[in-house]
């Protein structure tokens, strides 16, 4: 049946790589995805790892890439994806790659620092001539009109001492929503020796850092006194107030601003060109360099997971490698390996630990391969109920949902998503929930053509009743043959149609639920019977089905004792319960009719019975010595409890206790063999969890506890699950680009899952 | 306690009845009327009550889920998803004609029948008889 029966024949490859072709290797490895390296360093923290030096380089120059990335995305532009194939680029070439970054990262910051005193600086000058533009003219009228000597107190001091009495003035421009407090602190500390005037510009100016527009407002305070001057520039300070000098040549003034401002903006237009340039430069580079660099990371990582041989010569890698793809393994050591001069050899070990579960799936098959894998990855070379649910997923939901308009609704939707799938539009769309759906859509389709049949059967379109055969139920010979006469009708609002009355009834209805049904009043009496069953029915085929993958198992791992010591007690159980229950269901189908309706036995009261050793004398049998079966087939049923509970356990403690009576000698023998063997895995010492329950016979195995075999009949219709491999590199084929991510990726070694 | 009225005709109720009385009477003669019905005489065309056989209806829908899961996996093309084909087609004849039988065997002897409205009777009785 194909690699989805059960998972792939996974072999421990033990790689010798030369340290001069080291990196190639993995890196060509990693380009095709076939292997999963073991972590054979796993006692050595990830400070004291061979290659923690070039790990280090790798994220530096990530978090410069990373302020590359931001910088763009300030200016609001898009990093393009990246293009082509881009292999993990040599050591040298890091390099490189390293100093172009940091110049173009340095560049950045230089022109993004001008920049932004640039801007500064022509804010500061825009200010300025706003201010002096802003026509104050009643209090320069006023100096001019009294001013003629600067001298002229503008008070008639009382005193007559104060000969140096002067107008200054203080010019500037402040934020808008402090002018009011400004301006009441003014009033309140300089009362009586200032005035102030307050005008807000025309058009807003642009904030130099954050870019913002705000109108400013300028001010104009004429003042006397050296005492008030001082006041008024500390207040002026603490409203962090633009202060300008304030000159009556203004129009000099303002000239030269206007092209001091003009040239400053040419400054600035350029600065900007040039960031924009830089820019477009980072835009070009940045892509390819970070997948590169990611690349280099991942074989750097994986190869700090290498132990390196006792001549240091060689790098010793170990690997889960399908056993399908040996071969293209060896080729792609030799070609890569050839390059440098030497040879890189991968040669197969046994491995005591159990094996990653590898199983290629298709965009087809991979949606339901990921629903089975999130209640648990099987374990190595269980079979894989994925197969089968790519029709029981979508069938179980169709008869939940039975409906062939809206049935036919969710298959166009879906059809429409398969479709339009190669279009680049649908991958790039970053909403989750669209996400969500066109990652299911196979499983929508079927949802939706399963939903259109099961439909038909339900005999509902948008929940209509529709009459494709006539109807089986005769209301003409009801009402003829009961006097229905108008008068009548006229006093019932509700009347039943008798099935025992001839020609009431005429035949089922070919396919499906009868049309009738859908006009009366009691069609849920009907329908929750009917679906009621067919629920039991199916759950229990469903059921039976998943008790006899199990025999694939049990024979494939040659547990033949669990055949006799699970299975059919389980086959027992179940059959002998709810098969039975099946039993009774069709047997009052075909033989109960409507003729003795009235004193029709109760299924449910018969099943309640059965388990209570009672008896009900209202509710009849359905067949001569039913009460003696039953009692039997729950005897029979309740005695295969202790076998399934005990069985497994007493059978492999019998076997462990003969084999330790067995002479000593052969125990030494094998277990020197064990610690002899040549190859043996380096890290064959591994989680004893995954060593228990693997293989039955081990020396020193103990004996399986009583809660693994309880669970296990709980596990039947599930497979047991160990988390022994994490995303296996070769899950799925278009994940080839992110192969040498997988590469990289540390496998936990210990996980005992139990449900 | 909600007292029950009698039933009161409505319009509908009332315009059949009308129609009804346009018709020849119809008395106990019409009882040896075949279960395939005449025309009506409006010549309104409606659907005939048939008798329903089970054995044809069995026989074909039988036949054609088997020919799907049985007959069917003999001419999935040789290919890398040959196994999977053959795996969804059994399914899907399994389930399927589990499916239609469980519906035809829960209809074939009835206990009890559907439960109407007077009008549905008035309605059922002249539109599709």
């Amino acid at each position: 049946m194909g690699s989805m029966f059960r998972s792939e024949e996974v072999a421990l490859v033990q790689l010798f790589l030369p340290t001069a072709a080291a990196y190639t290797c993995v890196s060509r490895l990693g380009e095709l995805g076939l292997v999963e390296f073991r972590d054979l360093n796993a006692s050595v923290s990830a400070f004291q790892r061979r290659f923690v030096v070039d790990v280090r380089r790798c994220e530096e120059l990530e978090k410069t890439f990373t302020f590359l990335q931001e910088e763009v995305q300030r200016a609001g532009l898009v990093l393009p994806p990246p293009e082509g194939r881009l292999p993990a680029p040599p050591p040298r070439d890091l390099l490189r790659i390293q100093e172009e970054t940091e110049r173009l990262a340095q560049e950045l910051r230089d022109v993004r620092g001008n920049q932004q005193a640039l801007r500064v600086q022509l804010h500061q000058l825009q200010l300025h001539a706003a201010v002096l533009g802003q026509g104050h003219s009643p209090q320069l009228a006023a100096t001019h009109t009294y001013g003629a000597s600067e001298r002229t107190p503008l008070l008639q001091a009382p005193g007559g001492p104060h000969q140096d009495l002067r107008v200054n003035f203080v010019a500037g421009a402040v934020e808008p929503h402090k002018a009011p407090a400004l301006e009441r602190l003014l009033w309140r500390a300089c009362r009586g020796f200032l005035i102030a005037s307050f005008r807000e510009l025309e058009r807003p100016l642009e904030h130099p850092v954050t870019g913002e527009p705000a109108t400013w407002m300028t001010f104009l305070i004429s003042y006397w006194g050296e005492q008030i001057g001082q006041k008024i520039r500390k207040i002026t300070d603490c409203f962090h107030c633009h202060i300008f000098p304030f000159l009556e040549q203004e129009e000099a003034r303002r000239a030269a601003l206007q092209q001091q401002s003009q040239e400053l903006q040419e400054v600035l237009g350029e600065t900007e060109r040039f960031l924009s340039q830089v820019l477009g430069r980072v835009q070009q580079l940045l892509p390819p360099a970070q997948v590169q660099v990611r690349k280099m990371k991942a074989v750097y990582l994986a190869l700090n997971q290498c132990s390196m041989s006792t001549t240091h010569k060689c790098l010793i890698a170990e690997t889960w490698c399908a056993a399908r793809d040996l071969p293209a393994l060896q080729e792609a050591l030799r070609d890569s390996s050839m390059e440098e001069g030497v040879s890189a050899v991968a040669h197969r070990i046994p491995s005591r630990d159990m094996p990653p579960t590898l199983i290629r799936t298709n965009r087809f098959t991979a949606s339901f391969q990921g629903i089975v894998d999130a209640y648990g990855v099987g374990r190595y070379q269980e079979v894989n109920p994925a197969p089968y649910t790519i029709v029981t997923f979508p069938f179980l939901f169709a008869v939940m949902f039975g409906d062939v308009g809206h049935g036919l609704l969710m298959f166009l939707f879906a059809l429409a998503m398969v479709l339009a799938e190669n279009r680049p539009a649908m991958k790039a769309a970053q909403n989750e929930i669209w996400q969500t759906f066109f990652g299911g859509r196979y499983l929508l389709l079927l949802m939706g053509l399963f939903s259109v049949y099961t439909g038909f059967i339900y005999n509902e379109c948008f929940s209509r009743a529709s009459s494709i055969f006539p109807s089986g139920w005769s209301v003409a010979a009801m009402a003829n043959q009961s006097g229905w006469s108008d008068a009548f009708l006229a006093q019932h609002t509700m009347l039943t149609l008798d099935p025992n009355v001839t020609g009431v009834f005429l035949g089922p209805y070919p396919f499906g639920i009868d049309p009738i049904w859908s006009l009366a009043a009691n069609h849920l009496s009907f329908l929750n019977s009917f679906k009621m069953k067919m629920s039991v029915i199916l759950g229990v085929v469903h059921m039976a089905f998943g008790v006899v993958l199990g025999v694939f198992n049990h024979m494939h791992f040659g547990q033949r004792h669990r055949l006799l010591l699970e299975t059919l007690p389980e086959l027992t159980f179940l059959l002998g319960l709810f098969g039975y229950l099946v039993f009774l269901v069709i047997y009052k189908w075909l033989r109960v009719s409507a003729t003795n309706a009235a004193s029709a036995p109760s299924i449910l009261i018969h099943f309640i019975n059965m388990f209570l050793f009672s008896h009900s004398p209202t509710n009849r049998p359905l067949y001569p010595r039913q009460e003696v079966v039953q009692a039997m087939l729950v005897v029979l049923a309740l005695a295969m409890v202790p076998v399934l509970l005990l069985g497994t356990p007493l059978h492999l403690l019998h076997r462990h206790r003969r084999r330790r009576r067995r002479p000593t000698g052969r125990k030494q023998e094998d277990k020197a063999g064990l610690l002899g063997l040549p190859d043996a895995s380096v890290n064959c010492w591994g989680s004893d969890e995954e060593k228990a329950g693997g293989l039955e016979d081990e020396q020193e195995a103990e004996e399986p506890t009583v809660n693994v075999q309880v669970e296990s009949f709980h596990r039947r219709t599930q497979p047991v699950h160990r988390h022994c491999s994490q995303e296996t590199c070769l899950s799925s084929i278009p994940r080839r680009s992110l192969g040498p991510l997988a590469v990289g990726h540390r496998q936990p070694l210990t996980q005992f899952l139990s449900l | 306690v909600r007292v029950r009225r009698p039933a009161r005709l409505t319009t509908l109720g009332a315009r059949l009845l009308r129609m009804r009385s346009a018709l020849p009477s119809r008395g106990p003669e019409n009882l040896q009327r075949p279960p395939l019905g005449p025309a009506s005489r409006l010549g309104i065309p409606r659907p005939a009550m048939t008798a329903h056989s089970f054995a044809l209806p069995v026989i074909i829908f039988t036949t054609f889920w088997g020919l799907i899961g049985i007959a069917g996996p003999w001419f999935v093309p040789k290919g890398p998803n040959r196994g999977v084909i053959i795996t969804m087609l059994v399914a899907t004849a399994v389930c399927c004609y589990l499916f239609w039988l469980i519906a035809i065997l829960a209809q074939l002897n009835p206990l009890f029948g559907p439960q109407l409205k007077n009008e549905t009777i008035w309605y059922v009785r002249f539109l599709w008889e």
